[in-house]
């Protein structure tokens, strides 16, 4: 039985002697490991990956299916590394989704080495890490949250937001503007205010 | 003449199109299913109009007009109100617009029949619901064919209806040639996607129309107007600027962007950023970030051409100080490193000290800390074509005084023509103050004095805007005190180093010590008033903008008012409109002067109801010039005096010149390729559906399944889509390979494409603002709630690279802000999610083909129903995407609580305009404040 206490390690398997990528592994520590070891990468205790480099895949298509048999299902995580390395990639890329769908793949694509090693270094980084960064939360600071609520309207940047509520005073007054008052803000053209004049005065819901 | 009114087979039907080459296009499109494409100002709408009133008047017909923007539908409705009014038709019922009905409204009113206005993205809906049966369709009337490209929502509904539908008329209509002019035979793929055989080109120099707009035509007095010396040398410099980027971009990427032949010259007429951008798009994601902010740079420099013919120099000066501000404080706080590098030219130097010294000029001397007055002088330079434009209004009115008595059937108004609101606004103020005296009180105002008799002496300017300008100035001086406070409290993080803190105190001290007593100015900035500039860090090389806090403050006291000043109205326009009578009156057509922006078609009807005498054209306009020419051969007797202004050596000369050699050029190659092109039969070929093609699928479906769910997989295959999702090109290239897309309302996921798999699809740009916002996490959360296998799509642009953003700086790991990184925490945290790539819609397609493949079809019902809590209404509600992004984003509205406010909340600015107790009817005390506080605070 293969230990799977990596610790801060990145565990990877002898069969990725001489992968360029492995070069690219720097802010966290790598080692091999015996080489049982049925995945490509073992990047923690539920997670692991398989790198395949789309040229090799074109010239053996069978080599992710003998792959994957011998994977087991020991990981909650299983990562497909994909190298895009030919321009026809829509064809492989196509089969390779109906693989991931089938086989509980979940598929990240690279298009270099060192953006495959950033990968396996972000996964093995953050194998603790809360999914704070990506979840709801927007900015209680006033400024940042007003230019949010501004940018939501195509085409209006941060410094029209800026200069719209620093000239009229407050977002409320902004809002309250007439057309014509909005068209004297510098930088705000008339397709701009008639887009924001369209996003404050449409109804929120339409139709019954 | 006179049929009879029962006889239902020739209705009378009259026709209102004055010239011979129109009433030959609308003959010949009434006959024949055509793409009529007119070159611009030549009546395009007005033809559009009269052949739907020619369907409208004959009764028992549904024609939907498609493609048509709002301003346009607007203008068709009214015409056709018009055109039914006099011909007295019995059976026309004008245009009638869907956007405010709800879908069973739409229903019954498509069954009653008649000509209807139908925004693209409803009609597709309403196509594929059978809210509308396509059979029943007696034609389409196509606005804006230029624009259905393979992918976009009205070929889809032409597709839809051709399938269906094959003795419908189709008739499209475009007055713009160029966009026909690019690619590989791009008139006949534009002609594919219309399902049209016919082109049917009409340019300017087409015999019939140059036959009938050469008889009789308009004085035309052309002015070439020098721009001063300063207005010359800042756009030099600005030309400089674009010429360095430009060559910095060719260092950079001489392998992608070809730019052989770019120069000054090609910069002042050519969109050279959008060409730039053009190139680079395959390649973008190897460009580095410097190569990005310089063709975000071009977009900006080429505005500033513009804006220095059409600002007044102040505002000028302001809009340069707005892109400082924003260039050295970059709220993501990445300091000034990233600062374009146009800043640092010479030339850059040269344009802001130029730009400033035509508003105003001054020393900056900050050794004493009580701010010594030294010398500021407001210079505010007038556009030369201001006086240009008095003088031509003098000249009028004198010649009106002499030919009184010519009858002939205009109103004698002088109407300005210019070229947005903005400029209209700027001439309007301009003629209503125009030499209005600067009546000076104070002493300080010597100063002024001297540079007023200095205007006097140099004899040249006969008009003065003192008057007006001096109000700009002051303007300017408010904003720009209101941009240092708000600033302030935009970062919140004031305290920077001890250093910078002190001197900014000392700053505000000065300030206070010496703060005028501006009544009108407290109102505003309550407390905050006297808040310093912080001191910014401007950039390396652009000292001017450093204006230092006291030096505003002097400069203010200047410029106080006189008091002839305040007693004149400040603004003008926002007139409630009550009492009407009482104030108001019909002023006499014969002295009036209209100022009025360019508006398209809209002009058309301008000119017939002002019958204008004079006709000023402040810029020069293509199509408003045809137009013009249109407006005098239709009216025999009617004489029009054109002037027209313009720059010599600007970009706006070149841009006429070369709009106008352009439109010729394209309706050249036009020509060329109707006359080779291969006549395509197979346009309605493609609509029935091929027996053969479903055979095969159902034997290929049932080898795969064993044939163990052949009743499952014999339905024809369908995607749930959600209603929002047809604003994308997906569902039409669904469509297009023979999946029915099912448009529903979904709470859950975008695609439905079996009763398991749900896929959220996301673009580049909406992962990266959807990892931002969070909404991904939560709606990856609720995916997982309702359905075993979840996706999320990730899908890149056909034209643009398939590839992430190159990562920051390879060296220093994986940073939690990349989008890699969170794509991984992503995955971390979702391990059953599974992640779709797709270089494009079209690959898109066939990703979801075959997932589907073997899979059961998805039940409509069901994903409707999913994720929908108890008691909420399930059909029907469309919400507007963009308002309720902003209502989302606002801070105390949550995922939950802003349903509530939608249902009792019609928009946003209603939203803005409520009590805190209010809000807290709805949201509860703390997000009410919350929200409250976010609407009033004021700076």
């Amino acid at each position: 039985k293969v230990s799977r206490a990596t610790g801060s390690e990145i565990i990877v398997s002898t069969r990725q002697k001489g992968n360029p990528i492995l070069q690219y592994i720097k802010a966290v520590p790598w080692s091999y490991g015996p080489p049982t070891l049925a995945a490509d990468y073992i990047l923690g205790a539920s997670t692991c990956a398989l790198f395949l480099s789309l040229k090799y895949h074109k010239l053996h298509p069978d080599y992710l299916h003998t792959r994957l048999r011998t994977l087991g299902d020991a990981f909650t995580l299983r990562i497909l590394l994909v190298l895009v390395d030919i321009t026809e990639h829509t064809t492989p890329l196509k089969q390779l989704t109906k693989i991931c769908v089938s086989n509980n793949l979940t598929m990240l694509l690279s298009w270099s080495s060192p953006e495959a090693g950033r990968y396996l270094e972000a996964v093995k980084m953050y194998e603790h890490t809360q999914p704070t960064a990506i979840m709801e939360k927007l900015s209680e600071e006033y400024g940042e949250r007003m230019v949010e609520v501004f940018t939501r309207v195509r085409g209006v940047n941060r410094t029209d937001a800026v200069t719209a509520v620093s000239t009229f005073g407050s977002v409320r007054r902004a809002a309250n503007a007439s057309e014509e008052e909005r068209l004297m803000v510098a930088g705000w053209g008339p397709q701009k205010c008639g887009r924001f004049e369209r996003a404050i005065r449409e109804p929120f819901k339409v139709g019954k | 003449m006179a049929s009879s009114s029962s006889d239902a087979a020739s209705p009378a039907i009259k026709i209102s199109l004055p010239l011979a080459f129109q009433q030959e296009i609308f003959q010949s499109v009434r006959a024949e299913d055509q793409l009529v494409i007119l070159a611009r100002g030549l009546g395009l709408l007005r033809i559009v109009t009269n052949l739907l009133h020619s369907y409208d008047a004959a009764g028992d017909c549904l024609v939907l007009v498609v493609g048509a923007s709002e301003a346009e539908v607007e203008w068709i409705g009214e015409a056709l109100a018009e055109q039914n009014a006099l011909s007295k038709a019995p059976k026309a019922r004008g245009l009638r617009i869907t956007d405010a009905m709800s879908v069973s409204g739409r229903r019954a009113a498509y069954a009653k029949g008649g000509v209807f206005a139908v925004t693209s993205r409803i009609l597709q809906v309403d196509l594929l619901t059978h809210n509308i049966p396509p059979e029943m369709i007696t034609g389409m009337v196509v606005l804006r064919a230029d624009r259905v490209t393979a992918t976009s929502a009205e070929a889809f509904i032409l597709r839809i209806y051709r399938q269906k539908n094959n003795s419908g008329f189709i008739k499209a209509f475009s007055d713009s040639p160029e966009p026909f002019t690019t690619g590989f035979a791009p008139l006949a793929t534009m002609m594919k996607n219309l399902h049209l055989r016919t082109p049917s080109l009409w340019p300017r120099f087409h015999l019939s129309v140059a036959e009938s707009l050469e008889s009789k035509t308009a004085e035309v007095v052309e002015l070439n107007v020098g721009m001063t010396e300063s207005m010359q040398q800042i756009q030099t410099a600005i030309l400089q600027c674009i010429e360095t980027s430009l060559s910095e971009i060719k260092k950079g990427n001489s392998r992608e962007v070809d730019m052989e032949g770019w120069d000054v010259e090609s910069a002042l007429h050519r969109q050279f950023d959008i060409v730039v951008r053009r190139q680079l798009d395959p390649v973008w994601h190897r460009v580095s970030r410097k190569t990005k902010q310089i063709v975000g740079d071009l977009t900006q420099l080429r505005e500033m051409l513009n804006y220095l013919l059409s600002y007044d120099s102040v505002s000028f000066w302001q809009y340069l100080e707005g892109i400082l501000a924003t260039q050295s404080t970059s709220a993501s706080g990445q300091g000034k490193q990233n600062q374009s590098p146009w800043l640092f030219l010479d030339a850059a130097q040269v344009l802001f000290n130029t730009a400033k010294n035509r508003a105003y000029t001054g020393k900056v001397t900050n050794a004493g800390g009580e701010g010594i007055p030294a010398g500021l002088v407001p210079v505010l330079e007038e556009q030369p074509k201001w006086s240009q434009l008095s003088e031509i209004l003098d000249e009028i009115e004198r010649e009106s005084i002499l030919r009184l008595s010519s009858n002939d059937g205009s109103y004698g108004t002088t109407l300005i023509m210019c070229s947005d609101a903005k400029e209209c606004r700027q001439l309007r103020e301009y003629l209503q103050t125009v030499n209005r005296p600067v009546v000076t009180s104070d002493e300080k105002d010597e100063e002024d004095e001297e540079a007023n008799a200095n205007l006097d002496t140099e004899g040249e300017v006969k008009y003065s805007a003192a008057y007006m300008m001096r109000r700009r100035l002051r303007g300017y001086l408010n904003w720009k005190r209101d941009l240092s406070s708000f600033k302030a409290a935009y970062s919140e993080i004031s305290r920077t180093t001890s250093s910078n803190a002190q001197t900014q105190k000392r700053a505000q001290e000065s300030i206070h010590g010496r703060a005028p007593a501006n009544k009108r100015r407290r109102v505003r900035g309550g407390a905050n008033g006297g808040a310093a500039s912080t001191s910014r860090a401007a950039g390396g090389s652009v000292q001017v903008a450093d204006e230092q806090a006291a030096q505003v403050a002097q400069l203010w006291q200047v410029l106080q008012p006189t008091e002839a000043e305040q007693a004149a109205k400040q603004e003008i326009g926002a007139d409630p409109l009550d009492n009407m009578e009482d104030y108001y009156e019909l002023f006499d057509l014969q002295n009036l002067a209209v100022v009025h922006p360019f508006k398209g078609d809209m002009d058309d009807r301008l000119l017939e109801e002002l019958r204008p005498r004079y006709i000023i054209m402040y810029n020069p306009d293509t199509a408003f010039v045809r137009r013009v020419e249109v407006y005098r051969s239709s009216h025999n007797d009617r004489h029009v005096k054109v002037y027209f202004l313009f720059y010599g050596d600007s970009v706006e000369e070149q841009r006429f010149l070369s709009a106008v050699r352009k439109e010729k050029d394209s309706f050249s190659k036009l020509i060329k390729e109707k006359g080779s092109m291969a006549v395509t039969l197979t346009t309605d070929g493609m609509a029935v559906d091929d027996p053969q093609e479903e055979f095969l699928r159902t034997i290929n479906n049932t080898r795969i399944a064993g044939g163990g769910r052949l009743t499952a997989t014999a339905e024809p295959p369908r995607v749930i889509v959600d209603i929002r999702e047809f604003r994308s090109s997906l569902p039409s290239l669904l469509h297009a390979r023979k999946i029915e897309p099912v448009a529903v309302t979904l709470t859950v996921g975008d695609y439905i494409l079996s009763p398991d798999i749900c896929v959220e699809r996301k673009s580049i740009k909406d992962l990266i603002s959807s990892f931002k916002n969070g909404r991904l996490y939560s709606q990856c959360e609720n995916m997982l709630q309702h359905y075993k296998q979840p996706m999320v799509l990730i899908e890149f642009d056909k034209d643009k690279s398939f590839s992430l953003e190159p990562l920051s700086e390879l060296n220093s790991g994986p940073r939690q802000d990349d989008l890699q990184s969170k794509l991984v925490l992503l995955a971390l945290a979702f391990p059953k999610v599974r992640f779709i790539w797709s270089s494009s819609p079209y690959q898109t397609a066939e990703i979801f083909e075959e997932l589907k493949r073997n899979q059961e079809e998805p039940n409509p019902d069901q994903a409707v129903a999913m994720g929908l809590e108890e008691g909420e209404e399930k059909e029907g509600i469309i919400y507007n995407q963009t308002p309720v992004e902003m209502l989302r984003a606002l801070p105390g509205i949550t995922g939950k609580n802003y349903k509530f406010v939608m249902q009792d909340v019609d928009n946003f600015v209603e939203l803005s305009n409520m009590s805190e107790a209010e809000l807290a009817a709805l949201v509860g005390k703390e997000a009410a404040k919350k929200v409250h506080r976010f609407f009033n605070r004021t700076f």
